[in-house]
């Protein structure tokens, strides 16, 4: 590695350790999401459990109730992984003109928000989404098959986070208009979770509206890499083609946000400092 | 200090209440966005039922309209803590920062003055969706309707309101003795939004938690039954008032005591 290497890959390293330790920091909060989540998932249960005993068929639409709690169990353990508040933090850092502290830093601001995440995501990844991945492997007694599907699973979630974080991103710099970001930042989550399929699996979306979701870049973030986990009947072109999807959508969501935010650095104004 | 009439505090309440809603309006786009915003989460817990029941016919013997109604209800029934007693989700910035302590000197209640603070516009919204569902499965369920029963209603959606004040009145209460208080708001927060289902799905635990140690069962489901299922109408229901003001009495005492025992960081 040549002497100039070093330093610039060194710097992506300690914006990844600061976030890890910052992530460990705040410990309360993450016994406060695991006990939210384990709320989440009584009710999720019981209310499943209830919806499937008024039919009189063990699979509506390909779903059994096992399936179905799989997959929900599942979007819910990737939608803690990836949430990051991006939204929140930069909509904040805008209202206050902190963010001139990391613009005229000399880094791609989209790059040094990423790596400032990165750490985040390494924790969340290992304290929320594997447990909860483990722990329903072993609780329905391998309806996860493990195979080549892991291999589609991981490079799907990465391709799946970063489309999360372009839009999240691209959302982000929506407040430097607005100056609003609570109800920007609820639109988002609201679209988000509900058209990617994490909190009705995209199975049971009728008919016209299962084509329109599946034309928008949110299913790629949940539905696919959840797809290659736990649907079987898919074959290997079939999922090929699937991450296709996904990289087409990366590279869209990150021309545009990137695109956007260069556009929108000459409208930044900040009162006072 | 001379005790003061309900009317002093209604006057005051008024002059705080104007102040607010002017500071809010110079910052328009964010007061749209915000109302379009609620509307979308609204929207979406709708788009849930209705997508759920074009795949099945019922949950545990509640139908679509029935559901509705209880979504509908629960909504309106959340309204009041969301428009009223926002200002508790900043509580804990005064605090931790000091500046709590300009609410103690004032010769008003402290609870009142802090709280007649903010008045949270966007719950408007949620409050005209709300009503909206409710007539909408109202109608379709072809219920009675009369004046004696609209005054049923209101009072219905008051005392279940009071349950989800309490929750928050608490928890936010929390920030004077504890550091993490946000999570406990958080939590609770996102607890709310499993009000909208019967309590009746769960088994004996879980339905005993959600109705005596976390009481989001009084919020739509207890007083619901009153009006859907009016052979069978639980005790609780009828206890629900008073359980509500009792409720309600002991969240202003947590948030008082926490109060009392403020002393400020001292700068």
């Amino acid at each position: 590695m040549s002497k100039a290497a070093t330093p610039s890959l060194s710097k992506y390293k300690t914006l990844t350790r600061a976030g890890i330790m910052e992530a460990l920091t705040f410990r309360a909060s993450y016994v406060i999401s695991v006990l939210g989540n384990l709320v989440y998932l009584v009710v999720i249960y019981y209310l499943w459990k209830a919806i499937y005993a008024s039919s009189n068929v063990d699979a509506v639409n390909g779903m059994t109730f096992s399936d179905t709690m799989i997959y929900l169990v599942l979007a819910a353990a990737l939608g803690n992984f990836l949430e990051t508040y991006l939204v929140w933090d930069i909509g904040y850092d805008i209202q206050t003109g902190r963010i001139v502290l990391n613009i005229i830093k000399p880094m791609d601001f989209q790059v040094y928000t990423f790596f400032n995440y990165s750490g985040k995501y390494l924790i969340s990844f290992f304290t929320t989404f594997l447990p909860t991945f483990i722990l329903v492997y072993l609780l329905t007694g391998g309806a996860i098959v493990i195979g080549i599907n892991i291999l589609f699973f991981m490079v799907g979630v990465i391709l799946g986070l970063l489309i999360n974080f372009c839009i999240d991103f691209f959302v982000a710099t929506i407040c430097l208009y607005t100056q609003s970001t609570w109800g920007i930042n609820i639109m988002k989550e609201v679209i988000v979770m509900f058209v990617s399929g994490a909190v009705v699996p995209l199975a049971f979306f009728p008919e016209p509206l299962k084509t329109i979701v599946g034309y928008l870049p949110f299913q790629a973030i949940y539905n696919t890499p959840l797809q290659f986990l736990v649907n079987e009947s898919l074959t290997v072109n079939k999922c090929i083609e699937m991450l296709l999807w996904q990289v087409f959508w990366m590279v869209l969501t990150l021309a545009a946000s990137r695109l956007f935010w260069k556009k929108s650095l000459k409208i930044i104004t900040v009162n006072g400092g | 200090m001379k005790k003061r009439g309900i009317s002093y505090y209604l006057h005051i309440y008024g002059k705080i209440l104007v102040q607010d809603i002017k500071s809010k309006m110079s910052y328009r786009a964010d007061f749209i966005i915000s109302m379009i915003g609620m509307l979308f989460v609204n929207i979406s817990g709708f788009l849930v039922f209705w997508i759920t029941f074009q795949n099945f016919p019922s949950i545990k013997g509640w139908n679509y309209n029935e559901i509705l109604f209880l979504y509908g209800f629960s909504l309106v029934a959340l309204t009041p803590a969301q428009l009223f007693f926002d200002n508790n989700w900043n509580l804990r910035h005064y605090v931790y920062s000091g500046d709590f302590i300009k609410y103690c000197f004032r010769p008003i209640n402290v609870f009142f003055y802090f709280i007649s603070e903010t008045f949270d516009i966007k719950g408007l919204s949620q409050f005209l969706f709300g009503s909206a569902t409710l007539i909408y499965a109202w109608n379709k369920l072809g219920l009675d309707f009369s004046i004696i029963i609209l005054i049923k209603v209101i009072l219905a959606l008051i005392t279940a309101s009071l349950f989800m004040i309490a929750m928050i009145n608490i928890s936010a209460a929390t920030c004077f003795w504890i550091l993490g208080s946000v999570f406990i708001l958080m939590l609770v927060n996102k607890i709310k939004d499993y009000a909208r289902y019967p309590v009746s799905i769960y088994n004996s635990v879980f339905r005993f938690i959600f109705t005596f140690l976390i009481p989001i069962a009084f919020i739509a489901y207890y007083p619901s039954l009153a009006f859907l299922r009016q052979n069978d109408i639980p005790v609780l229901t009828y206890l629900s008032p008073v359980i509500g003001i009792l409720f309600f009495y002991t969240s202003y005492k947590i948030w008082m005591k926490g109060a009392s025992s403020y002393t400020g960081t001292g700068s």
